[in-house]
C-alpha cells in the first residue's frame, strides 16, 4: 500500500503528459471507466423517472402525505411514521459499507476477506428486498393500493365525519384541510366516508391521485430490480472470488471494485427515492 | 505520389518512433482471426463491426426511402392507380371494380411512421455514427481496437435484433405502428386507438428498447476509447475533428437515450398495465376511459429531451466527417480548429436545453417557451461559426473536386439552407403559423436528413478505399452527387411554399380543401423529383457493391495524401490494425501545405526548426 | 486505488457508516418534527423543511460518490466527465416542474373539474365538490358531463355496476 501511495503522489505533475495518450489519462482501467459511464446513463434513467414523478405531483390538486402512508411496522403496529423505511435505509447503507470493506480487502489481495464481506453485502441486499416485499405486501394486500388505484386521499376543506370506519375514525370526529385519510376496503369495496363540511354540505371522501400508486410501485420496483440484479451479480462474483478466478487475474480484484461501484450507485439512487417518496 | 516510396517511409517511421504495446506477444494466432463465423459474423474487430453497421444501414435506407416514394406517390398522384404495388403491399392496396388501386389510409400513416423511425434511428444514428465511430475511432487514435471489443460486438447484435423486430412488424396483419415516429400517446398508449397501435406498436417499442441498449453499449465504448486509449502523443488537441464529433455524439447518446428508455418504460406500463402516466380525459367511441390524472405532454417532454440531442447525434458525425474530408481535399488545414471543437461542445450543451421548441403548439406554458426560444436561437451562433470555418477552409484551397469533396460542399450548402429556416421555426410566435406544415418537413429534411446523408456519402466515398481496398467509381459518384443535390432541392424547396401557405403535413389527401387545390402541380413536381432522387441512390448502391469487388484497386497506403493515422495501416489491415508498433503522434492532423510541403502525416516528427502548428 | 493506508481506509468506512446513519436520522427527525409529530403543535415552515432535507440528501449523495465510490481519489478528468453532465438535469428539473405546476393551474382554472375527476374516483358526490367553493355549479356543464361520469363510475370499485347515476345519488357507496 505504501508504494502505491508514493506512485500516486508522483502522478500529479505528469498530468499534462498523461493527456498525451498511451498512458491511460484517467488512471483507471477501461472496465471501471465503462462502469462509470454506464452508471451515468443509468442515473439519467432514474432522473427521468423522478422528474416525471415531480411533474405529475406538481400537476395534481392534492398528493398523499408520506408519513401517513408509510407508517406501519411488522407485527401490526400502526402510526409510527417513517420508522420502517428508516430501518430499510440503514440496511442498505450497511450493505454499502460492507461492500467498501470487500473492495478494500480486494486491494490487499485477501481472498477470504473479500468473500466474507461480500456475503455480508448480499445478506444486506436480501434484507432490503425483504423489507420492500413487506412494504409492498402491506400496501397491496392490506390497503389495496395498486398501480391503478390509490386509496390515500387528502382533505381539501375542514369538516366533520358523519360515520366511522371501524378503525380510527368515529362519527363526529372532525378534520382539517390538508389532513390525510385512507379509504378502507371492506367486503370487496372501498368504503369512502361521508362527512359534513363547515358550510353544512354532505360529501364523500375521494380517492387520492392514481399517479401516486403507479409511480410508487414503478420507481421503487425499478430500484428494487436494480438491487435484485445487484444481488445476483454479487453472488456470481463472490463465487468467482472464492474459486480464485480473480486472484489469478492479478488485478487487485478489479471485478469486485466494479460491482462495488454498481452497488453504491443503487444506494445512491435510494437516497433520492427516499427523499422524494418518503420525506418531501 | 509514388506509392512504394511512401509505403516504406511510413513503416520505417513507425518502426523507429512507434510505441510498442506488446500486442503480438498476446495476440499472435488470435483465435478471432480464423474461422469465417468469428471473422465476419461474430467479429470483435471494430473494422468488421463498422461494415456490419454500414450494410445494415444501407439495407434500411433503401427500405425507408422506398416507403417515402410510395407515400409521395399518393400525395403527388392521388387519383392514379396504385394497383401495380399490389404484389408488394398486398392487402394495403384496395382495388375497386374499375381496377383502380388505392392505398389504405391506415397504411399511409404506417409508411410515414416507419419512414421516420427507420431513417432517424436505423440509418442516420446506427448507420452513420455506428459505422464511422467504429471504423475511425481506433484507427485515427492509434488504438488496436475499442476498449471492449466484446461489448462492441454486442452493440451491433442488439442493433441487429432491434432491426429484426422492426422488420417483422412490417408484416403484421394489423400493420406496423402508425402513430408517427415520435410515438405520442394516446395513439401509442392505447392499443384500441388505431390498428397500428396494436401489435405494431408493441414491436416498435420492443425494437427501440433494444436499440437503446445498442446505442449505450456503443457509446460507452466510444467514450472510453477516446478518453483512455489514445496512442502516445495523441493529445486531445491533436485529434482529428471526426473524433471530436464522434466523442461528443457518444456523450449525447449516453445521456439522452436513457431518458427515452425511461419514457418508453412508462409508456409500456400505460399500454399494458393500466396506469395513467400519459393519459387523462380520454374518450374512445364516446366512452370515457378510467385513465385519468396523467398528461400526454409529459411524454412529449421526455421524448424530446432525447429527441433534440438525437438531432445532433445525427448531424455531429456528419459535421466531423465533413470537417476532415474538406481539409484533406482542399489541401489546407481546417480553418479555426479550436473554434470548431468549442462549437461542437457548445452545440452539444445547448442541445439539452432546447427540447421544448418541438412542442410550442402542444400546450407548453408560453412563459417557459420564451426561454426555449432564446436557447434555440443561440444555437445559430456555434452553427454559424462552423459554416464560416468550412467556407474559409475552402477559400484559397487547392481543391480536388472529387466525389467526397463534392458531397462535403453539398453538405455545407444544405446545412445553410436548412439552418436558416430553423431560425424561423425556433420563434414560438412564427411557429404558430408554421408548425405542422410542410415548412417544418422541408426544414428538418434539409438540415438533418439530406445534410446528414451528404456527410455519410462523403465519408463512404472517402474511406471506401480503407474499408475495402478499392476505390468507388468517381464518375458514377459525381452523377450521384449532382442528381441528389438538385433532386433534394427540387423536393424540399417547394415544400417551403406549401408550408407558408399552411398546407398541413401528415395528410393523406387534400381533395376536401379548396385552399390547397392550387398546389396539385407542385405536389406532382415534388413527387417526380423524389422518384428521380431515389433512383440516383440506387446508382450509389450499385456503385458501392460493384466497387467492392470490381473497383480500382488501392495501391498505396495513403491514397488521398491524408495526415491522419488510419492511412498508416496496411491496405488490408488485420485485427489489431498495425502489424508492428503503433505509430506515435508528433503533430496535429492538419499539416497541409505547411512550409511548402503538401502534407505531413501525424506520425512524422517535426523537421529541424519547424514550429508545431497545434498550440 | 486509494490515497489512504489500509488502516486509515478502514476507519473511513466506519466514519462513513456513522455519518450516513446520522444524516438519515436527521432527515427523518426534521420530517417528524416539522410535521408536528414530536412536539405538539410545533411545525417547521414547509420551505425550510424541504431545503434541509434536500441539502442533507445531496450531502449523502456526495459522500457516497466521493468516498464509497472513491471519486475523491480519481483524476480530475474522470471526475468532471462523470459529474458535469448531471448539471444538465438542473434545467430539466426547472422546466418539467414548471410544466407540472402549469397543468395544475390550468386544470384548477377549469372550475367545474371535481377533484375526483383527476384522482381516480368520481362518485355521485362529484357535483357537491363543484359547488363547494372549489368551483361553481354550472348547470350546462353538468348536463354535458353525465356520459363521462357514468362510465367513470362504472369503472371504479363500487362493485355494483347496474346502478344508474340517479339511483346512486340516493344510495351512496355504502351498501
Amino acid at each position: 500500500m505504501s508504494s502505491e501511495h508514493t506512485a500516486h503522489t508522483g502522478s500529479h505533475h505528469t498530468e499534462v503528459e498523461n493527456w498525451n495518450g498511451a498512458s491511460e489519462p484517467f488512471k483507471a482501467s477501461y472496465g471501471k471507466l465503462m462502469m462509470w459511464y454506464f452508471l451515468l446513463s443509468d442515473a439519467f434513467t432514474f432522473s427521468a423517472f423522478l422528474i416525471a414523478y415531480g411533474t405529475l405531483r406538481f400537476s395534481m390538486p392534492t398528493w398523499p402525505v408520506p408519513d401517513f402512508v408509510f407508517s406501519g411496522l411488522p407485527g401490526g403496529i400502526h402510526h409510527k411514521p417513517l420508522i420502517f423505511v428508516t430501518i430499510m435505509t440503514f440496511v442498505l447503507i450497511a450493505s454499502s459499507v460492507t461492500m467498501v470493506r470487500a473492495v478494500q480487502e480486494g486491494h490487499r489481495e485477501n481472498k477470504k476477506g473479500v468473500v466474507f464481506w461480500m456475503i455480508l453485502t448480499i445478506i444486506g441486499g436480501l434484507g432490503f428486498l425483504g423489507c420492500q416485499a413487506w412494504e409492498w405486501t402491506t400496501l397491496i394486500g392490506g390497503e389495496k393500493m395498486s398501480i391503478t388505484r390509490n386509496p390515500f386521499g387528502t382533505h381539501i376543506e375542514n369538516g366533520t365525519y358523519l360515520e366511522g370506519d371501524g378503525h380510527d375514525i368515529k362519527a363526529g370526529d372532525s378534520f382539517t384541510k390538508g389532513s390525510s385519510y385512507l379509504i378502507h376496503y371492506h367486503d370487496g369495496h372501498f368504503q369512502p366516508l361521508k362527512y359534513k363540511t363547515e358550510g353544512g354540505e354532505v360529501k364523500t371522501q375521494q380517492m387520492g391521485p392514481k399517479a401516486f400508486g403507479a409511480l410508487f410501485f414503478f420507481i421503487t420496483g425499478f430500484h428494487g430490480f436494480h438491487v435484485f440484479s445487484g444481488v445476483v451479480f454479487l453472488l456470481i462474483i463472490a463465487l468467482n472470488v472464492a474459486s480464485g478466478l480473480y486472484a489469478r487475474r492479478n488485478n487487485k480484484y478489479e471485478m469486485v471494485e466494479k460491482i462495488g461501484l454498481y452497488w453504491h450507485f443503487v444506494d445512491l439512487v435510494w437516497v433520492f427515492v427516499f427523499l422524494v417518496f418518503y420525506l418531501l | 505520389m509514388s506509392s512504394g516510396h511512401h509505403h516504406h517511409e511510413q513503416d520505417a517511421l513507425i518502426e523507429k518512433y512507434g510505441y510498442d504495446d506488446h500486442f503480438h506477444e498476446h495476440h499472435e494466432g488470435d483465435k478471432f482471426q480464423f474461422n469465417f463465423l468469428t471473422k465476419y459474423i461474430f467479429s470483435m474487430d471494430h473494422k468488421i463491426i463498422a461494415r456490419q453497421f454500414l450494410f445494415t444501414g444501407i439495407f434500411w435506407a433503401i427500405i425507408g426511402a422506398a416507403m417515402s416514394i410510395v407515400f409521395r406517390f399518393q400525395l403527388g398522384f392521388p387519383d392514379a392507380s396504385m394497383a401495380w404495388l399490389k404484389p408488394i403491399l398486398g392487402k394495403w392496396i384496395i382495388i375497386n371494380e374499375a381496377g383502380i388501386g388505392t392505398l389504405e389510409p391506415e397504411f399511409y400513416y404506417a409508411l410515414v411512421t416507419m419512414h421516420g423511425t427507420i431513417i432517424v434511428f436505423f440509418v442516420l444514428t446506427a448507420g452513420l455514427s455506428g459505422t464511422f465511430s467504429n471504423f475511425l475511432i481506433p484507427l485515427q487514435l492509434g488504438a488496436r481496437d475499442m476498449a471492449s471489443p466484446f461489448l462492441n460486438m454486442l452493440s451491433y447484435w442488439f442493433f441487429f435484433l432491434s432491426s429484426a423486430v422492426m422488420f417483422y412488424s412490417l408484416f403484421l396483419s394489423t400493420g406496423p405502428f402508425s402513430g408517427g415516429w415520435t410515438a405520442y400517446p394516446p395513439l401509442s398508449a392505447l392499443p384500441q386507438a388505431s390498428i397500428g397501435s396494436e401489435s405494431g406498436m408493441t414491436l416498435w417499442i420492443v425494437s427501440l428498447a433494444l436499440f437503446v441498449v445498442s446505442v449505450l453499449l456503443g457509446g460507452m465504448n466510444y467514450i472510453t476509447t477516446v478518453l483512455n486509449l489514445r496512442t502516445k502523443g495523441m493529445s486531445l488537441w491533436r485529434m482529428p475533428l471526426t473524433i471530436w464529433a464522434f466523442l461528443v455524439t457518444a456523450i449525447l447518446g449516453l445521456l439522452s437515450f436513457p431518458v427515452l428508455f425511461s419514457g418508453f418504460l412508462l409508456l409500456i406500463f400505460d399500454r399494458s398495465m393500466g396506469t395513467s402516466f400519459y393519459l387523462s380525459d380520454i374518450f374512445v367511441n364516446g366512452m370515457a376511459l378510467d385513465r385519468i390524472g396523467g398528461s400526454p405532454i409529459l411524454y412529449q417532454h421526455i421524448f424530446w429531451f432525447l429527441g433534440h440531442p438525437e438531432v445532433y447525434i445525427i448531424i455531429l458525425p456528419a459535421m466531423g466527417i465533413v470537417s476532415e474530408v474538406l481539409a484533406v481535399h482542399a489541401r489546407k488545414p481546417i480553418f479555426g480548429y479550436r473554434a470548431m471543437v468549442y462549437s461542437i461542445l457548445a452545440i452539444a450543451f445547448l442541445s439539452f436545453i432546447v427540447w421544448a421548441h418541438h412542442m410550442f403548439m402542444s400546450g407548453v406554458n408560453p412563459f417557459l417557451s420564451n426561454f426555449f426560444v432564446v436557447f434555440t436561437l443561440i444555437i445559430a451562433v456555434p452553427s454559424a461559426v462552423k459554416v464560416f470555418n468550412w467556407i474559409s477552409t475552402l477559400y484559397g484551397g487547392n481543391i480536388r473536386l472529387n466525389t467526397p469533396m463534392l458531397f462535403c460542399i453539398g453538405f455545407v450548402s444544405m446545412f445553410i439552407s436548412g439552418g436558416l429556416t430553423g431560425i424561423f421555426l425556433g420563434n414560438s410566435a412564427i411557429d404558430i403559423q408554421q408548425h405542422d406544415t410542410y415548412f417544418v418537413v422541408a426544414h428538418f429534411h434539409i438540415v438533418m436528413g439530406v445534410a446528414a446523408f451528404f456527410g455519410m456519402f462523403a465519408g463512404v466515398y472517402n474511406w471506401f478505399p480503407k474499408m475495402f481496398g478499392r476505390y468507388m467509381n468517381d464518375t458514377l459518384g459525381k452523377i450521384h452527387f449532382w442528381i441528389t443535390l438538385i433532386g433534394a432541392y427540387a423536393v424540399f424547396g417547394p415544400m417551403h411554399f406549401l408550408g407558408m401557405a399552411g398546407v398541413p403535413r401528415r395528410y393523406y389527401l387534400f381533395d376536401k380543401f379548396d385552399a390547397f387545390s392550387g398546389f396539385d402541380d407542385m405536389n406532382k413536381f415534388i413527387t417526380i423529383a423524389a422518384i428521380v432522387s431515389f433512383f440516383a441512390q440506387i446508382l450509389f448502391v450499385v456503385n458501392f457493391f460493384w466497387s467492392m469487388y470490381k473497383g480500382k484497386r488501392v495501391t498505396s497506403q495513403n491514397p488521398w495524401g491524408s495526415n491522419s493515422l488510419e492511412w498508416t495501416t496496411p491496405i488490408e489491415a488485420g485485427h489489431g490494425n498495425w502489424p508492428g508498433k503503433i505509430p506515435t503522434v508528433q503533430r496535429w492532423s492538419y499539416d497541409y501545405g505547411k512550409d511548402g510541403i503538401e502534407f505531413t502525416q501525424q506520425h512524422v516528427p517535426l523537421r529541424d526548426g519547424e514550429k508545431p502548428s497545434d498550440h | 486505488m486509494s490515497h489512504l493506508s489500509y488502516e486509515e481506509s478502514k476507519k473511513l468506512v466506519m466514519k462513513g457508516l456513522i455519518i450516513l446513519a446520522i444524516v438519515t436520522l436527521a432527515e427523518v427527525f426534521v420530517a417528524l418534527l416539522g410535521k408536528g409529530y414530536l412536539v405538539k403543535d410545533f411545525h417547521l415552515p414547509v420551505w425550510l423543511m424541504y431545503i434541509l432535507m434536500i441539502v442533507m440528501s445531496l450531502y449523502k449523495a456526495y459522500f457516497i460518490v466521493y468516498y464509497f465510490m472513491h471519486m475523491k481519489y480519481e483524476v480530475p478528468g474522470l471526475v468532471k466527465s462523470v459529474l458535469l453532465p448531471t448539471l444538465l438535469l438542473v434545467w430539466a428539473v426547472i422546466a418539467f416542474f414548471t410544466e407540472g405546476k402549469t397543468w395544475h393551474d390550468w386544470r384548477a382554472q377549469k372550475n367545474d373539474r371535481p377533484i375526483g375527476s383527476l384522482t381516480g374516483l368520481v362518485d355521485e358526490k362529484a357535483k357537491d365538490v363543484k359547488s363547494s367553493g372549489h368551483g361553481t355549479v354550472d348547470q350546462k356543464e353538468n348536463q354535458l358531463a353525465p356520459a363521462h361520469q357514468d362510465t367513470l363510475t362504472k369503472k371504479d370499485e363500487h362493485g355494483d355496476h347496474s346502478n344508474d347515476a340517479e339511483t346512486k345519488k340516493e344510495a351512496p357507496s355504502h351498501h
